[in-house]
């Protein structure tokens, strides 16, 4: 199931291997502050051999020096990033193994998980009329994405609660409350309602 | 603890399952996301078909929760206002709502910066 937006991500990696001798560069201009005062705090030697080695990795971006602190803190930060993306195209990589191997209901079942959404209008008047003022759309975007994931906690804790119980969905009211009442004691839920005074 | 009440005779007659939840019923409002709280219900592993009660409920909390985050994003930052920093702010200790909004985030200025492609990529050609 190529989800569109997805695509994106695996074209970046193409694009920034071609591109890595560049990458470095634009980095570096980052990274110099960093790399620079660590490498002093480390190094004993002079303060000018510090500088001429920061400024040779700036000039010479992968050029393979010996060594130095400077030149090890830059190149790990590159180092971390190449491994997030290719993370991420080993999971794109494996979640596309794992939905070519549903079954006809669980095709459907994550069609719903994905597609499923909350309406951005009601949302916003929701918003709109707890505030009085407009909003961006920004915020209702992420207000429900976050509506979205709190739902799936709710219904994931009471799918546990059922079937610790040793019952069978469709979930009960008796279910969600008890999920409720769980996820209350791990403060995950918000409440601003009642504030308990600890020591008076 | 007090606030539940016994609502198994409650529920034949008001069809209306938000009452029992120490969230505060919202008795005669209108449902307003029942159709898309079904399936979320359904792909997050519940039956096809789930209880309408069981939606009641999930909706109560939902708007519970979006009002208690707007009301807490009014209250840090900049007042009065809701804005989107005060909500990843207060997400921060959570890790999977934190990331889905980073997620959500930047993928719309993805999808915005390409659309914007496009349309200067249609309007030249």
């Amino acid at each position: 199931m190529a989800d569109p937006a997805r695509i994106k991500p695996e074209a970046k990696p193409e694009r920034t291997t071609s591109a890595n001798e560049e990458r470095p560069k634009s980095e570096d201009t980052g990274d110099v502050p960093a790399t620079a005062k660590p490498a002093e705090k480390r190094e004993s030697s002079s303060q000018d051999q510090a500088k001429e080695e920061g400024k040779a990795d700036m000039a010479a971006g992968e050029d393979d020096e010996e060594g130095s602190a400077s030149k090890i803190l830059k190149v790990e930060p590159e180092k971390k990033k190449e491994r997030r993306q290719k993370v991420d195209e080993d999971e794109i990589q494996k979640m596309q193994v794992l939905v070519s191997s549903f079954s006809e209901e669980q095709l459907n079942r994550y069609e719903m998980y994905r597609r499923s959404a909350f309406p951005k209008a009601a949302i916003k008047r929701l918003i709109q009329s707890i505030t009085g003022s407009s909003v961006s759309q920004n915020v209702v975007i992420a207000m429900s994405g976050i509506s979205k994931v709190f739902a799936g906690e709710i219904v994931e804790e009471a799918l546990d609660v059922c079937e610790k119980w040793g019952e069978t969905p469709p979930l009960q009211p008796k279910h969600m409350r008890e999920a409720v009442r769980r996820l209350k004691s791990r403060a995950q839920i918000p409440n601003t309602k009642y504030k308990q005074i600890l020591f008076h | 603890m007090a606030e539940e009440e016994d609502e198994t005779g409650y529920d034949e007659e008001l069809d209306d399952g938000s009452s029992g939840m120490d969230v505060g019923g919202h008795g005669k409002r209108k449902r307003l996301f029942s159709k898309e709280l079904r399936c979320m219900m359904y792909g997050f592993g519940d039956d096809q078909n789930p209880y309408t009660e069981s939606v009641d409920i999930l909706e109560d909390l939902v708007i519970e929760f979006v009002t208690e985050m707007t009301h807490k994003a009014m209250s840090i930052g900049r007042q009065g206002r809701v804005q989107v920093e005060d909500i990843v702010f207060l997400i921060r200790k959570d890790p999977r709502k934190f990331a889905r909004v980073k997620d959500l985030l930047t993928m719309n200025e993805e999808l915005k910066r390409a659309r914007k492609a496009f349309d200067e990529a249609n309007y030249g050609s």
